[in-house]
């Protein structure tokens, strides 16, 4: 049991935030994914055994939230904006880059499994955009000169000091 | 689920005025005056979801359509269902719902019977205005049993809600979102289930559909019989459909029968057997040491000519008799009224005798009933339930449910004490649900008992009647558990003085209380004195008498009730009345005109002692088979050898036949018309379905042919002159109905029972089992039923042969650590008599120091197995055993 | 440009502000609490917020106060508070502003609403996508629990009050109060039908009240400076305080402004936002979010507060305002927006769950010149049959776009229509609902 090995701790403080099991269900889904990089089977199962549900419980709401995956993803996971807002402003073109930049089309994952590729809806960040999140980060305001040192970092360094800090937009100094 | 009150609620439907119910939906309410509100979501046994949409009803002061399957009702409320906006809405509610549906009706089952066809036809256009691409699912293999078809599916959800709110399985995911959601297990995993087909029969359309008569027929085609479910004593109302003299499959319509229209994995997959291949078809006799076949009226009188000679070298007692639970009232009937008077012996008995008999004779000791004071109503409208040896899921699955209704609609508060862990796994686990539940080894149930009854006396929940009525009961019980330490009592038990007295406490406080007995106490020695205990436990509480409250042995055969009833037993006449009931002798003879025979009758392990000895010279068998059933170190094979003359009345050549000097060919209970009496002692018809196969006949002609060929006619027309005379004869076949007044107990039984009737054998029933000391490497071997086998047949049905063709040795994961045995792996199981390989599968609800293995699969594990027989019932014992296991290398 | 009083982004503003425990309190943070916790009655705390008009900011803008005078009286159970932070309706980014810039803000809020609904635990639901603001809030929590605001005994009043932090997972729906609450309880996130409404029937069958991260953050401004005040701020008496308008599209500054309801979406758009990007004149607006209808130049004037967007036949929703300039296909835009509907339908309801799939790929056929003459009534009876058919609103907003942009843009629709080539149809890409 690999879940609960390692997040012994993390699991028991989690059950502590509900009166009811199931609660935990996407917190352990969420350190599931954070773990692997996807969710799966032997997770789904662990998860199940701890909620004391059935697999098939676990796997219907797995199935159900876009961030949770049953296959293995990138290193790195590219999601693109592609809601109206940022479609007004360019985001269908930055996907073309990110296509020709990683050979890769969305969906995809690169044969080095360092990139994967993907469209997403909505992340909010509209007055931002174009915009994509790559796991955890946001970038924002892509341009692809932009996109370009992103990857260049993210290869060579794991991350990129361009991701977006604590958002405020405008900025209060711009103002007045 | 809205409860339903007693309080009313006037509205309007359709200009038409109802009362009903507080609480009713619009949707039921309309259905009280003929309005059909079409929907698919929406189930009785469900929880509205209000997903599909189809039901959109007008209400007046509200803003837009409502789903009448959600909506209660209200006073004053004016309901429109048929106004242009309404049917409007039908119409395009459902185009939307059409305009995946591949319209595949010709190749699909459901075709015919259909609610999308069947509203299609009523409010769709010819053409459809969807011209795009239809949204198309990767067919995926789903189950050995059960299809789907997910291009089909509505997602009304049915089937999902089912699995969970009514069976507590949570097997099926809908998996996707938006347009792609599709039902599935786990994954790519095959459905690994309980396979009770509630998904087949709740689903509304052909997405799930059983795979045993894929595009066999069409549903036209079919011809239906309304009939009793033979797999256990819950008698399921199942409607077998056959299409010319083929089964094609089992359903049981909603609010049918005693089930309510729920089946479990046996009922609904388990049709199959009737029509196997191996079927016996035709008369055969010994000759020269093989069984030949010959035509009826040879066997007959070979039969009849070799009784008579038999009987005249030897006298009527020489001869016993043995019947299978698994026949119909009118078979068992006839056959001891064969054995009786064509015959002259009162040595009979049943396979009630494993166990069921001692649930009934404690019943009649203490309550004078051999019926339940409960009714499955009772059970669902419970206060509180007790089970006690029962692991209910697989050996009793209706009831089953009722007890899973209970907790889970009504709030019921649920005691188990069962060599159960609360772990969640492919089957329910009743543990799961309880709220005080008591994980005991099976030898040990009668101590958890007696742990209650002490946390009763001793945490101040007497009955305060009782103290005045019967003093001296309640100060002797006083003194018995008072003789019992906590300590001693957790020793054996491993309960806890705390979680005995809250779980007493729950179960005395409870308005109601049901406590359900299962095999784990009816066949485990001191069988009577436990369920005697337990009423104890009933009468001390103040439920004991009360309506709704009672106790309720579950029958492991179907007609472990009616063998009973109908005299099949030692020490039972037709009633069941004591053999030694003068007076019921007398009635008896008046009906019969002819005397009962004055001897005594003969127990199963008697019988077996008398033909070893010699003393017996002839049996018959009628659908028993005690070769398989009992272990070989009872001598049974070699007891049976020694007869001169053994008969077998069987659908198949079974072990016990393949001894016999002649086999009969019986026709099974879908050939058949006749009654079954249910555990809860609800006496139900049996029809025909199909012809009898090959040159069967039912158990009761060949009982009458018989003796007509021995100069003792026993003549009847049909099952139905049969019953006549049973109703003559025994109390309670006068009424049938949909809901039968059980019997109260008889007050002066009980009385007598209080002043004088429990004392003898207290002491022996307030003691502690002295629980074995045995190694710490040994693990305690049980034989357990499992859910997709029980009775004599479900082994030939090919159903259930799919989901379960072999035993596997069952064992807790910390044991099997131990040895280093991992699931799946080959196992060797040892004890002092003998050893057998097997595979290992690892379950968290075994508990530790515990292994199990299906009866039904269990031939090799016969030499590992003694018989202790009941001094008193003579029961013969023999589900437990001590073994080492190790890996197989 | 006219100045405002802001309330919620003032703090932030502040150069130099870092939305850290002490920052908050230099400005006068958890005052408010202070002032409430054990001296002033639940009950009165909830008249304050009726008092002072503040509506949900979510995008239903049901009336808070009143939401939580749905609570049963004299319930002795539990009782739940939930934030919503699942801000997941396109155009909308304040939520994330808020929480990321002014954490300790909405917790006040929180424990506010906390104290006067007699709950002692309260979840943040945080859409999962924004781990940025979830580990500013926890931090921000374990600071404040660190200074007795959260936990057990709050700041020594006997009052408990926990605030848990729950991640969602990706799913747009779990934005809809019931379905949210779903989500929480371990479950696909699909809605519940009402009534009952969660105030009655919510988080563990227990009576619930679900507030968005905005209308939370007002709650200390509320307490601290009197409901009447509040009440004179916008346009009252319905549509009191101020509004985040989340301003995206083609302006020249987009961004999170925060104006006193009333003002006039031209008065945003050109005076805020700095008016078009580019030289190409204004076309189109969406005034709340993905699920409201789309606007017209000739709407400029109409006033952002509840009531008049509504009148014009829009809804103030979500408040993110976005704004499209000329040259802009509205069948694209529309399609664009049905393929986020299409994809974020949860699959409940069915003519949700088969109708988006249906309008977009008519939408796409429509857009790819393979469209057909009676496609636009088929459109507009598939809108009307889905609009008001379904358990939540989604059926509602999932027509917006469509609807609207017929209306006022049909023309488009019938030139791409007439030069549609011969009607075979088109294979679509019916894409899973995941990837």
């Amino acid at each position: 049991m690999m879940l609960r090995e390692k997040y012994q701790n993390e699991i028991d403080e989690i059950l502590k935030h509900y009166p009811v099991r199931r609660s935990a269900m996407l917190p352990l889904l969420n350190l599931a994914q954070k773990e692997e990089g996807y969710i799966s089977e032997q997770a789904m199962k662990e998860i199940a055994a701890i909620l004391k549900l059935t697999p098939p419980q676990v796997y219907e709401v797995v199935t159900f939230y876009t961030m949770l995956s049953l296959k293995p993803r990138g290193t790195f996971h590219f999601q693109v904006c592609k809601s109206l807002m940022c479609a007004l402003v360019g985001s269908d073109d930055l996907v073309e880059w990110l296509k020709t930049r990683l050979s890769i089309k969305p969906g995809e994952t690169s044969s080095d499994r360092q990139f994967t590729l993907s469209q997403v809806e909505c992340l909010g960040s509209c007055a931002t955009g174009p915009m994509m999140q790559v796991n955890d980060d946001y970038y924002d305001r892509l341009t692809e000169d932009k996109v370009d040192r992103i990857l260049t970092d993210l290869k060579r360094d794991g991350t990129c000091p361009l991701k977006a800090k604590a958002f405020m937009c405008p900025q209060a100094e711009q103002k007045g | 689920m809205h409860e339903v009150t007693t309080e009313t609620i006037n509205l309007t439907i359709d200009g038409i005025a109802v009362t009903v119910p507080k609480g009713t939906l619009v949707i039921e309410a309309a259905r009280r005056v003929g309005v059909m509100i079409p929907h698919f979501c929406y189930h009785p046994k469900l929880t509205p979801d209000a997903n599909c949409r189809m039901c959109l009803v007008e209400i007046e002061k509200m803003p837009r359509l409502q789903t009448s399957c959600s909506t209660p009702v209200s006073e004053g409320m004016v309901v429109r269902t048929a106004t242009s906006v309404v049917n409007e809405s039908h119409k395009s509610v459902l185009e939307f719902i059409l305009a995946n549906h591949p319209l595949d009706c010709p190749v699909c089952d459901q075709g015919g019977r259909c609610d999308l066809q069947d509203y299609s036809h009523e409010y769709t256009p010819t053409t459809s205005r969807f011209i795009e691409i239809k949204r198309i699912f990767k067919k995926e293999y789903f189950s050995p049993l059960i299809e789907t078809q997910m291009n089909r599916c509505v997602q009304c959800l049915r089937c999902v809600r089912y699995c969970d709110q009514v069976m507590d399985v949570n097997a099926l995911a809908p998996s996707g979102r938006g347009t792609m959601t599709e039902i599935k297990h786990f994954g790519d995993h095959e459905l690994d289930c309980e396979f009770c087909g509630g998904c087949v029969q709740i689903c509304p359309v052909g997405a799930i559909t059983s795979r045993l008569s894929m595009y066999e027929f069409r549903p036209w085609m079919l011809k239906r019989a309304d009939t009793i479910c033979t797999y256990c004593g819950d008698g399921c109302q199942i409607t077998i459909q056959a299409k010319e003299n083929e089964l094609i499959e089992v359903n049981s319509a909603h609010g049918a029968g005693r089930n309510t229209g729920d089946l479990c994995a046996r009922g609904f997959f388990g049709y199959q057997m009737s029509t196997h291949p191996h079927r016996l078809t035709s008369p055969m006799i010994r000759r020269h040491g093989e069984l030949v076949a010959v035509p009826w009226e040879e066997a007959l009188e070979y039969l009849a000519e070799a009784c008579v000679k038999l009987k005249l070298a030897h006298g009527a007692q020489a001869f016993a008799g043995l019947a299978s639970s698994r026949c119909t009232n009118e078979d068992l009937y006839l056959f001891q009224k064969f054995m009786r008077l064509a015959i002259g012996s009162n040595k009979i008995d049943s396979s009630a005798r494993y166990g069921h008999i001692n649930a009934v004779r404690a019943l009649r000791r203490v309550q004078g009933t051999h019926r339940w004071a409960a009714t499955f109503e009772d059970i669902v409208r419970a206060g509180a339930l007790l089970l006690v040896g029962t692991n209910i899921t697989e050996t009793n699955p209706i009831t089953g449910l009722k007890v899973k209704e209970a907790i889970k609609k009504h709030g019921a508060t649920l005691v188990t004490v069962e060599s159960l862990e609360p772990a969640v796994g492919k089957l329910s686990n009743i543990a799961n649900l309880s709220t005080h539940h008591f994980s005991a080894f099976p030898g040990t149930y009668p101590d958890v008992v007696l742990g209650l009854i002490k946390a009763v006396i001793e945490g101040g929940h007497l009955n305060a009647d009782l103290a005045a009525r019967a003093p001296a009961y309640v100060q002797a019980l006083r003194d018995r558990v008072g003789a019992l330490t906590w300590s001693a009592i957790e020793s054996s038990t491993g309960a806890s003085e705390s979680a005995l007295k809250e779980a007493a406490q729950a179960f005395a406080q409870a308005p109601t209380a049901v406590i359900i007995l299962g095999q784990g106490v009816l066949r485990t020695p001191g069988a009577e004195g436990v369920t005697t205990n337990l009423l104890d436990l009933l009468i001390l509480t103040g439920h004991h008498g009360r309506s709704g409250c009672g106790i309720a042995p579950l029958a492991e055969e179907n007609n472990d009730q009616g063998a009973i009833e109908m005299g099949v037993a030692a020490e039972f006449l037709p009633g069941p009345y004591d053999i030694t009931d003068a007076a019921a002798r007398e009635r008896l003879a008046g009906v019969w005109k002819d005397e009962v025979p004055p001897s005594s009758g003969l127990t199963l392990m008697d019988m077996v002692d008398e033909a070893r000895l010699g003393k017996l010279k002839g049996m018959f068998v009628m659908g028993e088979n005690p070769v398989a059933s009992l272990p070989a170190s009872t001598g049974v094979t070699e007891a049976l050898q020694r007869l001169d003359l053994l008969v077998c009345q069987e659908l198949f050549l079974t072990e016990t036949a393949k001894l016999a000097h002649v086999v009969l060919p019986a026709s099974s209970y879908a050939e058949k018309d006749g009654t079954f009496t249910n555990s809860e002692g609800h006496v139900q018809q049996v029809r025909r379905a199909i012809d009898p196969v090959g040159d069967s006949r039912p158990d009761w002609e060949i009982l009458s042919a018989l003796s007509s060929l021995m100069g003792y006619p026993l003549e009847y027309g049909d099952a139905r002159e049969i019953f006549k005379e049973i109703r003559s004869t025994i109390p309670g076949y006068r009424l049938m109905g949909p809901a039968p007044q059980p019997p109260r107990p008889d007050g002066q039984v009980v009385d007598r029972y209080l002043q004088e009737g429990y004392a003898k054998d207290l002491a022996t029933r307030y003691r502690l089992s002295s629980s074995p000391s045995v190694g710490s490497d040994h693990l305690t071997l049980r034989l357990v039923q499992t859910l997709f086998h029980s009775g004599k047949l479900s082994t030939y049905a090919k159903g259930l042969l799919a989901v379960q063709d072999k035993g596997c040795l069952a064992m807790n994961p910390a044991d099997a650590d131990q040895r280093e045995i991992a699931a799946g792996q080959m196992v060797i199981v040892r004890n002092g008599q003998g050893e057998f390989r097997t595979q290992a599968t690892i379950l968290e609800r075994v508990p530790r120091g515990l292994v199990c293995f299906p009866e039904h699969f269990a031939a090799e594990v016969r030499p590992l197995l003694s018989a202790v027989v009941d001094p008193v019932t003579r029961s013969p014992y023999f589900l437990s055993t001590e073994v080492q296991v190790a890996k197989l290398d | 440009m006219a100045k405002y009083e802001k309330i919620l982004l003032a703090n932030m503003e502040q150069p130099g502000y870092t939305g850290s425990l002490a920052d908050y309190e230099r400005a006068g943070g958890y005052q408010a609490l202070k002032k409430i916790l054990g001296k002033v009655q639940p009950n009165e705390v909830t008249e304050t917020v009726k008092k002072s008009g503040l509506r949900g900011r979510g995008g239903a803008g049901f009336p808070t106060g009143v939401k939580w005078g749905f609570l049963p009286k004299d319930y002795r159970g539990p009782i739940y508070l939930c934030c919503n932070a699942d801000e997941s309706e396109p155009g909308t980014f304040k939520d994330r502003q808020l929480m990321e810039r002014d954490p300790h803000q909405m917790i006040e809020g929180c424990l506010i609403a906390c104290y006067a609904i007699r709950a002692e635990t309260c979840y943040v639901y945080i859409r999962g996508e924004y781990t940025l603001a979830t580990t500013i809030l926890e931090k921000a929590l374990t600071e404040a629990r660190r200074a007795g605001y959260v936990g057990q005994n709050v700041l020594g009043s006997g009052v408990n009050i926990e605030v848990w932090m729950h991640r969602g997972a990706g799913a747009y729906i779990c934005g809809e109060e019931t379905a949210l609450l779903e989500s929480l309880e371990g479950k696909r996130g699909l809605p519940r039908f009402k009534p009952p409404f969660p105030a009655v029937v919510g988080l563990y069958q227990k009576p619930t009240v679900v507030n968005n991260v905005e209308t939370l953050a007002n709650l200390p401004h509320i307490i601290n400076k009197g409901p009447e005040w509040f009440a004179s701020i916008g346009s009252p008496p319905k549509s009191t305080g101020t509004r985040i308008f989340c301003l995206s599209g083609h302006v020249k500054q987009p961004g999170n402004y925060e104006v006193p309801m009333g003002i006039t979406l031209r008065e945003l758009i050109f005076e805020h936002g700095g008016g078009m990007r580019s030289q190409k004149p204004l076309k189109a607006i969406i005034p709340g979010g993905a699920s409201a209808p789309f606007l017209t130049p000739d709407h400029l004037d109409v006033k952002l507060d509840f009531e008049a967007v509504a009148q014009a036949g829009s809804m103030l929703g979500s408040g993110g305002v976005t704004v499209m300039e000329e040259g802009t296909s509205m069948v694209w835009a529309a399609t664009r927006l049905m393929e986020f509907f299409y994809h974020e339908s949860c699959g409940k309801c069915s003519p949700c769950r088969e109708g988006s799939a249906w309008l977009v790929q008519t939408m796409r056929r429509i857009l790819a010149k393979r469209g057909r003459a009676d496609d636009l009534d088929t459109l507009t009876d598939l809108c009307k049959n889905i609009a008001g058919r379904t358990v939540c609103a989604f059926g509602d907003a999932e027509v917006a776009p469509i609807m609207s942009t017929l209306q006022y843009w049909r023309h488009e629709y019938e030139e791409l229509i007439e030069q549609a080539e011969a009607a075979n149809l088109v294979q679509i890409e019916m894409a899973g609902a995941k990837q």
